[in-house]
């Protein structure tokens, strides 16, 4: 019974526990730091991502533009970060400056027209796509700058250049959900909108404020990418959306909205990376990856359904 | 009718959107009409196809009527009934897939439209086909692994999308050398979806597993050799593996110049889409032309770099 009860606690953490330690049994490599490293790396832009997701979920609503966002970001940054022609600060700048807008624009379209966010980033998603491709004349954008190469394959003191920003971004995201008015406001719009808005909440800017997380984090993550293989791409990202709402509802966040937190979706974002490193380690087929991983993404949701029944 | 005629040309108009075809001044001469449907714009290789043809139909006065199927077979057969609807003289079709987009050629011959495959194949055969064999281009690539090996060693290799005609016949290719090196081992192989990302992601991970083991990479096409190599360099093993892969594309050859890559092997994008705009006026004209128009494959590596560089 004690098991029973500790599963529902802390549900995914356990699994993820229990998953690496079976790795770890199978995969001598899969517990090194060497190894330990390059999971937390590669899964450093689908947390960038699934962390805005979360905070747009929670809410109630959708991104689905995420992964052309990211596209049209790195096309952009790709585009100034030629060696010699720009400092690198204006490549970051402008790929965030781009994620940040095309994150207004979706939140300005959801809340002035109340069209679903699934069908508004759907729109949002198709057109991000289009302007990458447009933006790119098609073809991939190369010859970037070492500075700029930095960001996604560089290290400082032997840690990874994306890790260091993985951990800045979940310590401020994970203390804007928890200790500030507008995480408070957030879980409020996302637990019952109509009490938030009788209490005096704008919902409208908080629902402004999460699409704009959104996008400034694919921004981020669309430098980061573009960085980390050295080119922008305008089919980058393609399918980035799936993995980070898949990483947020693995970590507990509730697509009905009102709950969810920073460290369940780090938790998810991990989770997924473990088993892709995993399954690679053995030489699964990806075939079977795929199967698995769907297999994971409803289990964490029943395992959610089953927790909040036992909680109530 | 008439509606239906509109609907058709503001269909093609829309379909049309993203090309660049250059409509040619009436001369008082008929102009040869030829429409084009392409697997898709958003692929480098095809988008240097269609540059070509663009190029070569200016030169030989022929309209142009290109289209996007954007990775869709439905679409590509509904762009071909389009053309046949608007009578043009020969139809180019870089098919979407083998079997799906058989029912354009099928459609097409059966209007007496000349229709012309151009890269790749589909199952029903086209009035005439220019393109290269992808198995052969595969062949050349593991036969390099292979010299430079001395026939023994361990290779690893990545996968384009499983399934497309293109990943079958470049595995196939990879294998039938690997039957004819039996000392020379495939130690894994999983897909890197030809992404440059995915591929590193998989090359890490393989290194993880593998460590030194590793010999040599052959990547089905350039984008993931070049992720691979990404992988090997960070981890400091690059001058002990050799990285091999397919299309030539300007990224792939800045870095066989630097060395880094070891090879590659070109596909003549340009000798295809000139090609298929050729077959096409000789079959308008009624002048004999070649049913098989096969564009070699060429080894790229550091020696012979320098004369694809120009092209």
């Amino acid at each position: 019974m004690q098991y029973i009860k500790t599963l529902r606690q802390y549900g995914i953490f356990v699994v993820f526990i229990i998953i690496s330690l079976i790795l770890s049994f199978i995969s001598p490599q899969f517990l090194t730091v060497s190894n330990w490293t390059i999971i937390i790396t590669q899964a450093s832009i689908n947390a960038l991502l699934a962390f805005g997701v979360t905070f747009v979920i929670i809410t109630g609503g959708i991104d689905l533009s995420l992964g052309s966002m990211v596209a049209v970001t790195g096309v952009t940054a790709a585009m100034l970060a030629h060696p010699d022609t720009f400092p690198v600060v204006l490549p970051i700048f402008a790929g965030l400056l781009t994620g940040l807008l095309m994150g207004i624009f979706n939140g300005f379209i959801i809340t002035k027209s109340k069209i679903a966010p699934f069908i508004v980033t759907l729109g949002t998603m198709t057109i991000g796509r289009g302007l990458a491709l447009i933006m790119s004349k098609g073809r991939p954008i190369s010859n970037l700058s070492d500075s700029f190469n930095f960001i996604g394959g560089g290290d400082v003191f032997g840690i990874p250049f994306p890790i260091i920003v993985l951990a800045i971004i979940f310590t401020i995201c994970s203390i804007t959900l928890k200790k500030t008015l507008l995480g408070r406001y957030i879980y409020a719009v996302g637990g019952n909108e109509q009490a938030a808005r009788a209490s005096g909440i704008n919902v409208n800017q908080v629902k402004m404020a999460v699409y704009s997380i959104s996008g400034l984090l694919a921004g981020l993550a669309g430098v980061l990418l573009t960085s980390r293989i050295t080119t922008g791409q305008p089919n980058a990202g393609a399918g980035f959306e799936l993995d980070a709402i898949a990483a947020a509802v693995i970590g507990g966040t509730s697509t009905s909205g009102g709950t969810g937190t920073i460290t369940g979706t780090l938790v998810g974002v991990l989770l997924i990376g473990v088993i892709n490193n995993g399954l690679d380690l053995l030489n699964v087929s990806s075939y079977y990856q795929q199967v698995v991983m769907g297999a994971i993404i409803i289990g964490a949701v029943v395992l959610d359904s089953w927790n909040q029944k036992s909680n109530s | 009718m008439k509606h239906l005629y509109s609907i058709l040309i503001l269909s093609v108009f829309l379909f049309a959107s993203c090309n660049q075809s250059k409509k040619v001044e009436n001369s008082g001469e008929k102009k040869i009409k030829v429409g084009v449907t392409l697997l898709s714009m958003q692929n480098e290789f095809i988008v240097n196809i269609s540059d070509e043809m663009n190029k070569k139909a200016e030169e030989l006065g022929v309209e142009l009527i290109s289209v996007d199927a954007e990775h869709q077979p439905l679409k590509q057969i509904e762009q071909v009934e389009s053309f046949i609807a608007q009578k043009v003289d020969v139809i180019i079709m870089n098919p979407c897939e083998v079997e799906a987009s058989s029912p354009a050629v099928t459609k097409a011959l059966a209007a007496k439209i000349p229709i012309i495959n151009v890269n790749s194949a589909t199952s029903t055969k086209p009035t005439a086909f220019v393109g290269s064999n992808d198995v052969e281009s595969a062949r050349i690539a593991m036969k390099f692994i292979a010299d430079q090996l001395g026939g023994k060693g361990n290779v690893v290799m990545i996968h384009g999308l499983m399934g497309q005609a293109a990943q079958i016949q470049r595995e196939q290719g990879a294998k039938e050398i690997l039957k004819d090196y039996p000392e020379l081992k495939l130690l894994a192989h999983q897909t890197g979806e030809w992404d440059r990302a995915k591929s590193m992601d998989l090359m890490q991970n393989w290194i993880q597993s593998y460590g030194t083991k590793i010999n040599a990479v052959f990547a089905q096409n350039d984008e993931m050799g070049l992720g691979a190599l990404k992988a090997l360099q960070d981890a400091g093993l690059k001058d002990k593996v050799i990285v091999v892969s397919i299309d030539a594309i300007a990224d792939a050859l800045q870095a066989v110049k630097k060395g880094s890559l070891d090879a590659t092997v070109f596909q003549n994008a340009k000798q295809q889409g000139a090609g298929a705009i050729e077959t096409a006026v000789k079959i308008a004209k009624g002048q004999p032309y070649e049913k098989e128009l096969m564009i070699p494959f060429q080894l790229v590596t550091k020696d012979n770099v320098g004369q694809f560089l120009k092209k």
